[in-house]
């Protein structure tokens, strides 16, 4: 098999396994509890890259399919169905939302897309806050996939799991038919559709497979963190947070996704001792700075210096005109 | 029946304010094609810039809403020259990823000097109200709506009728053709910009006496913005100010039958209506 001669498998799998050990070197449960959000909103930001950053389809709804997953864990285990069932039906869930949502919105271009996603996110919130089903605002009591002494590290090696599931996804795009079509559809869409690619259900079957990835996200934060409410899981905050993570650490780009997070969740960390409730302050800034001075983002940014042949001028114009467009 | 006309009366009070929020992000986006995810928290800074005004020259906010809005006018112009021109040429995608940080920024910049508390502005013009026949109405609500509607119409006569006007329509119309007949792009981009900051900041000025004022006050109102611009047709000014009325009143009314907390998600099922089934508004002309 090519694939075991392949130095770069063999470094992957390296780093996976190191990624996996890491609970044991870390000690402090809060530490842990960092590292766990850093990889869940990696798995989430590559989740988003399917459809963000090789269709490029700036989704600013995915956390509906963050909360459905939530939301869905917590009600099929209150219906009686076992834990990790309810785990996987909630992502069907999340897919079969997420179909609606497409069949609506990816008729949309440009901002009307961009407004269509958030439209149906808040629907999802505010629904959620009114309904008794779902607790209103109060919200729900959510049930444990893990418990005991080993907590965090069992959540944190799940996110790992889902982590490397997301990758393997976005490693798939970046080399099948199926990915060269999703990014034919971001460099032209008319063009893409002229000569015989089904944009439409294109588009639609790397929606489901991120709001399938992104609601697996969204049961595993509600459990680690035991008790959701509206504002807490279907917030677009969330959304942002994700798309934020995937732009600075490089739309479109493999490992983009894994170092936005890192670059972001820590910082926002540190900043959060020191402005306490204004710690969203350090997301506007990167933002700006983001779009101002790197738009091809942080992985973007540096593969371009390592490029070997200088681009074409239209190709670098066309680059920094499409965000994603950095291989 | 009297219920219905009176909750049709307040839906069209609150409904001119609307207009007005919804007319400004119509201008930014008729005029640069930038979708302004930042408008709700330029109209939580105008609420501020007024309650400031109150809270240390003890400046009636129905006469403070005039210096916060020129103030708005002039810091939506350095933020048109310092972040919104580099990005004029990019993609939607871009532009969105910006206005979302400007809008994190001014929201948790306030959160940073005043905290989250909630403050208020108490002056007597709340208490009293104003009998028209059998419906009964808040006086400040009236003047609010009053200015509200001034503010408007003199919008809607300067850009059909003023020089300045004919040359944001003829951007708006062609944004490659206008400057080469002699329009400074940059100078009526960043004029367009900063008027359409001002009208949110004088939006937020006018909303300040019945509001509670927090940091995050201006989120729903970006959102509702969207919903009226949307449904007026993306980009025309006049549609944004129907929408405007539009909103006030399903708000109105749906809070009279089905209850509060269910406005906001009927803006939302009309926004998605809307957007699937005529894309170009309900009175709008195909746009973008």
């Amino acid at each position: 098999m090519s694939l075991l001669k392949s130095w770069k498998f063999w470094v992957a799998i390296l780093v996976v396994l190191l990624w996996a050990r890491v609970p044991w070197f870390v000690r402090n449960n809060y530490q842990l509890q960092v590292l766990f959000r850093i990889t869940l909103f990696a798995a989430l930001g590559l989740a988003w890259n399917l459809v963000g950053g090789y269709a490029g389809q700036l989704s600013l709804g995915h956390v509906a399919f963050f909360g459905v997953g939530a939301y869905g864990l917590a009600l099929f285990v209150q219906a009686g169905i076992p834990i990790w069932i309810s785990v996987l039906l909630a992502g069907v869930v999340a897919a079969l939302f997420a179909a609606v949502i497409g069949a609506i919105a990816f008729r949309l271009r440009g901002p009307y897309f961009t407004l269509a996603t958030i439209a149906f996110a808040e629907v999802l919130r505010l629904t959620a806050t009114n309904l008794n089903v779902t607790g209103g605002a109060i919200g729900l009591t959510m049930p444990s996939l893990f418990v005991g002494r080993t907590f965090w590290r069992s959540f944190y090696l799940a996110a790992v799991v889902l982590a490397v599931i997301a990758f393997l996804a976005n490693y798939w795009a970046s080399r099948s038919r199926f990915g060269y079509y999703l990014m034919a559809i971001r460099e032209d869409e008319d063009t893409a559709g002229a000569v015989g690619i089904n944009t439409a259900l294109c588009k639609l079957q790397a929606l489901l497979l991120s709001a399938f990835l992104t609601a697996l996200g969204g049961a595993l934060y509600g459990s680690a963190f035991q008790f959701i409410v509206p504002d807490s899981v279907l917030t677009l905050e969330i959304s942002v947070q994700i798309a934020i993570i995937t732009m600075l650490g490089g739309a479109g780009t493999l490992l983009g996704p894994i170092v936005g997070a890192a670059v972001l969740l820590w910082s926002q960390e540190k900043f959060k001792n020191q402005f306490q409730e204004s710690h969203l302050l350090i997301y506007g800034v990167l933002i700006v700075l983001v779009v101002l001075f790197l738009p091809e983002g942080i992985v973007g940014g540096i593969e371009r210096l390592f490029r070997k042949r200088p681009r074409l001028p239209s190709a670098r114009a066309k680059a920094q005109a499409a965000p994603g467009a950095a291989v | 029946m009297i219920r219905f006309f009176q909750a049709c009366a307040d839906g069209l009070l609150t409904g001119a304010l609307y207009a007005l929020i919804g007319m400004g992000l119509a201008l930014i986006f008729g005029v640069m094609r930038i979708v302004n995810f930042a408008h709700g928290a330029f109209l939580m800074v105008g609420m501020y810039a007024t309650y400031v005004l109150f809270d240390t020259f003890k400046l009636n906010p129905y006469i403070g809403f005039l210096p916060a809005g020129l103030a708005l006018f002039l810091f939506g112009w350095l933020i048109y020259l310092v972040l919104i021109r580099p990005v004029r040429d990019r993609s939607h995608f871009m532009q969105i990823l910006m206005t979302t940080g400007i809008g994190l920024i001014l929201t948790d910049s306030a959160q940073l000097i005043f905290k989250a508390d909630y403050r208020q502005t108490n002056i007597d013009l709340i208490n009293r109200s104003v009998h028209i026949g059998p419906f009964g109405a808040n006086a400040a609500e009236v003047l609010s709506f009053a200015i509200a509607i001034a503010f408007v119409a003199g919008l809607y006569f300067f850009v059909a009728r003023s020089l300045t006007g004919q040359a944001l329509r003829a951007i708006s119309q062609s944004p490659e053709v206008a400057p080469l007949m002699g329009i400074n792009l940059t100078r009526i981009q960043g004029f367009s910009f900063a008027l359409g900051i001002a009208l949110a900041g004088v939006a937020g000025g006018l909303l300040l006496p019945r509001l509670y004022l927090f940091p995050g006050v201006g989120e729903d109102y970006t959102t509702k913005a969207f919903v009226m611009v949307v449904l007026g047709g993306m980009g025309s000014i006049e549609g944004a100010a129907l929408g405007g009325l539009v909103l006030g009143l399903s708000e109105s009314l749906t809070s009279l039958y089905a209850g509060n907390q269910w406005a906001l998600i009927v803006d939302f099922i009309l926004f998605l209506l809307v957007l699937s089934f005529k894309p170009s508004g309900i009175f709008g002309r195909q746009r973008a």
